[in-house]
């Protein structure tokens, strides 16, 4: 039985505690009386993924049974979501792999001929075949991918995207003409954290920038509290009512599974554990992997990371009418996330570690970084945020000004040109976006090469939006000084030294919360 | 790319001066100083401690079956033997000064018995077996708390090979020998129903193991009361304190389960036992055996009084 998560106050019995820092981990002894978040333990897995999967499709929520929707001469689409879920990446077979098979296997059987697969990536990069062939498995791949029916989805074709109308609150919805106009839409997701999902996956996945910009924006970023509770966010509701849009104009079947937190394989489940359960294997494992790392040069120690796959077991598979299904998702994602946590602190310390969901395979430059500790990690609440309005927040990371030039260009000049003249995300939006999101270079990139969408860079420093309008100080332990400050942050050595910097706002003994993730957790604040 | 030497202590100087406090602390001194915090942080060469707050959500350890049938063979015995005498006994007569009473009673039973004693201290067992005739002595073996004593292989051989330890489950759960086994195989058995070391010094609730034993296999049960063995070396404490301290232990007569006599009954006439047995260590034999026949034996369990006043009680040495 896997035992829930819970709030640990640290006293003289505690050890050190690891905490992330981008491709490396250091364990850090945090002042008495700080509260530790540690996320529940992995769940069961289901024991039987084929039977689950064939169990969800024919019994589906709200839906008539997969076979009864599949007929010889219609035109089936399957979207799926790409490499940025799960993270760290699957182990093989993925479990959309699992699906797709399961869903191709019933088309066959109803005569189905006109199909096709299409990565709904929105304005992530285009996946290589090596990646689309990871996620669909060497059968799929084979099957589809020479033929050109395999594919990613182009947010800037204007060919391949269709308007299918505007909501009631003028809101454009613009997704993938292949999609729209099939008879039958089956979403494949992951839904790894509580955002991912529901009528995220097809208004957004499978959206063009015109469709994009009405959630994706600063001002909606700020109000969504927290993009981790679709009911809380303003996001979501827009995703939701272009979701109910689109659910006029077409069948859509969605297909939602739920990961355990089993996100560490081995040598490196001694991650996994609560610190003081560390058996003497695990206390060299961690020493072997510390030093190791230490002594790695860059290009290997990347390599180590990015080269984990996890052993994740699944929690659950629902399929049918969107909302319906997404309602037994979330169920799932909090059965196995959520930890309640009573109160805010002054300070809320996260460790940011090597990968986000743009990153896979990748560099976490100082932008995607600052997105997922002020974005993924500080929005993981329910309720309110764990650190009070006008706190300060401490991160680890090294944020070295490092970009992948294939993946990230846009990043590069956002870094160079935008943050060295504004960091709020107000002002970058109304100064800079369209400039970025229109520009023919970056279009170019995004449509023949491997490069995430000029807008990208933008919608990364919404993310952190909130978390910049909700908290006084944010500060870097480990951070390169200079790209710190180039991000409007302040960096720090030490833990010590942080506390220090932050003592003007909080005050010399402020209360302090560290969020123990990976693996992935939601503070339910109360 | 140069490369360019530089001493441990300069390397780790620049690495905190940069910052390096991570992943890339610089080598040999980095190591040094991993290895120095995990050793403190995960007090190696002590028992772990789980933090306070964290303690409801520990799981209760799978104890693994460990076997001590060995440790009751002649090669085992036999080095045992050595251990005690040559080691053990030398060693606890130079740190604490037992008075032991009572052994009479030995004459008028014969083993097996089980010996049911109040428990205070990691000096309780050896207090007893080193006070035992050889002969007895050399048949008695030890029930141990298998999460406790059969954590590490190391802790249970070595408890098993000196003390002649076996493990009982304090919280339910499989065991390679069940108490019943050893008692029928002839061997005497020290239990402590408390089930734990007293935290101030005062007994506690009996639980009913050794009274269900002793009903079960029919075999008497010898009180054994001490004092001072908590004044000596509480709990918390890993060495006898200082200064030679008094500690005194008593044996008492022997109980036997009547006919038709229940556990609980049995259990009850124990602690009775222990109790007065301990009365009569402080006062005399025939005090005690005046309040013991009036009911008016003191409650083992202490007056209900201040915690520091009970632990204070309990840290004098015994007169």
């Amino acid at each position: 039985m896997s035992r829930p998560g819970f709030v640990l106050e640290v006293d003289d019995r505690t050890p050190p505690v690891i905490v992330h820092e981008g491709e490396g981990f250091r364990l850090e002894q945090f002042p008495l009386g700080t509260r530790v978040i540690y996320p529940p333990e992995a769940l069961p897995a289901v024991p039987d993924v084929g039977a689950a999967i064939m169990q969800a499709l024919l019994h589906p929520e709200d839906s008539e049974p997969l076979p009864a929707l599949l007929r010889p001469g219609m035109r089936l689409t399957i979207a799926f979501d790409d490499i940025s879920l799960p993270l760290p990446p699957m182990r093989k077979p993925d479990i959309r792999q699992r699906i797709i098979e399961a869903v191709l296997t019933m088309a066959a059987e109803a005569g189905v001929d006109d199909v096709e697969l299409i990565s709904a990536n929105a304005l992530h990069r285009r996946l290589t075949a090596a990646e689309l062939k990871s996620i669909v498995g060497e059968r799929v791949f084979r099957s589809f991918y020479p033929q050109g029916l395999l594919y990613n989805h182009d947010a800037e074709d204007p060919a391949a995207l269709t308007h299918v109308g505007l909501t009631d609150q003028g809101e454009d919805v613009e997704i993938n003409r292949r999609a729209a106009e099939s008879d039958l839409l089956v979403y494949v997701n992951i839904n790894l954290v509580a955002m991912d999902g529901g009528h995220k996956s097809v208004p957004v996945g499978l959206a063009s920038y015109k469709s994009l910009r009405h959630h994706h924006n600063s001002k909606t970023m700020v109000r969504s509290h927290s993009f981790m509770d679709h009911t809380k966010s303003h996001l979501h509701h827009s995703a939701w009512r272009m979701g109910r849009l689109l659910a006029d104009h077409l069948k859509i079947f969605t297909i939602e599974t739920t990961l355990n937190n089993n996100v560490f394989p081995s040598p490196y489940e001694f991650l996994l554990k609560r610190e003081w359960e560390w058996s003497v294997k695990d206390q060299a494992s961690m020493l072997a992997v510390r030093r190791g790392l230490a002594v790695a040069p860059d290009r290997l120690r990347h390599k180590v990371f990015h080269d984990l796959r996890a052993p994740y077991g699944l929690t659950g598979v629902h399929a049918g009418e969107t909302e319906a299904v997404h309602e037994k998702t979330i169920a799932n994602v909090h059965r196995q996330q959520l930890v309640e946590v009573q109160g805010q602190s002054d300070v809320l310390v996260m460790g940011v570690p090597y990968l986000g969901p743009y990153n896979v395979d990748s560099t976490m430059n100082p932008i995607l970084a600052t997105c997922m500790g002020l974005g993924y990690f500080f929005n993981s609440y329910r309720g309110q945020p764990l650190v009070r309005r006008g706190g300060a927040v401490i991160l680890y990371h090294p944020v070295k000004p490092e970009f992948n030039q294939l993946h990230h260009p846009s990043y590069v000049d956002f870094y160079e040109e935008v943050l060295a003249e504004s960091t709020d995300p107000a002002v970058i939006e109304a100064k800079y976006e369209q400039q970025y999101a229109t520009d023919p270079w970056y279009i170019h990139l995004y449509r023949t090469s491997h490069a995430y969408h000029g807008v990208h860079p933008f919608y990364m420093w919404y993310w952190a939006a909130h978390a910049m309008d909700h908290v006084q100080d944010v500060v870097w332990v480990g951070g390169d000084r200079q790209a710190v400050r180039r991000l409007g942050f302040r960096a720090a050595s030490t833990l010590a030294d942080a506390l220090e910097m932050v003592s003007g706002t909080v005050g010399g003994s402020p209360s302090i919360t560290y969020m123990h993730n990976p693996p992935h957790l939601i503070a339910d604040v109360r | 790319m140069a490369r360019v030497r530089v001493s441990v202590r300069d390397a780790r100087a620049v690495a905190r001066e940069v910052g390096l406090t991570g992943a890339r602390a610089v080598g040999l001194g980095g190591a040094v100083d991993d290895v120095r915090q995990v050793a403190r942080g995960w007090r190696w060469g002590r028992r772990s401690l789980v933090p306070r707050s964290a303690e409801p959500y520990v799981e209760d350890a799978e104890a693994a079956v460990f076997s001590t049938t060995w440790s009751r063979r002649p090669a085992a015995v036999a080095a045992r033997e050595v251990a005690q005498k040559a080691g053990l006994e030398p060693l606890f007569r130079s740190q604490v000064r037992p008075t032991v009473e009572g052994l009479d009673v030995l004459g008028r039973v014969r083993p097996p018995v089980i010996f049911v004693a109040n428990h205070a201290s990691h000096l309780d067992t050896p207090l007893i077996l080193l006070s035992l005739p050889d002969a007895w002595r050399r048949r008695t073996a030890v029930a141990a708390a298998a999460d406790y004593f059969f954590d590490t292989w190391w802790r249970a051989v070595g408890s098993a090979l000196v003390f002649n330890t076996f493990p009982i489950e304090r919280r339910g759960g499989s065991m390679a020998a069940t108490p019943g086994e050893v008692l029928d195989d002839g061997w005497n058995l020290v239990v402590y129903p408390e089930g734990t070391r007293s935290t101030d010094g005062w007994v506690s609730r009996f639980r009913m193991g050794a009274a269900w034993l002793a009903v079960e296999h029919q075999v008497p049960v010898v009180p054994v009361a001490h004092r001072g063995t908590f004044a000596a070396m509480p709990r918390g404490q890993g060495w006898p304190s200082p200064g030679r301290r008094r500690v005194r232990l008593r044996f008492g007569e022997a109980l036997r389960p009547a006919e038709g006599e229940s556990v609980r009954d049995f259990a009850e006439r124990v602690r009775l036992a222990v109790a007065s047995l301990l009365d009569e260590d402080q006062t005399t034999w025939w005090e005690a055996k005046r309040r013991a026949v009036a009911g008016q034996t003191p409650d083992p369990s202490g007056p209900d009084i201040a915690q520091w006043r009970r632990v204070w009680t309990q840290s004098a040495p015994p007169r």
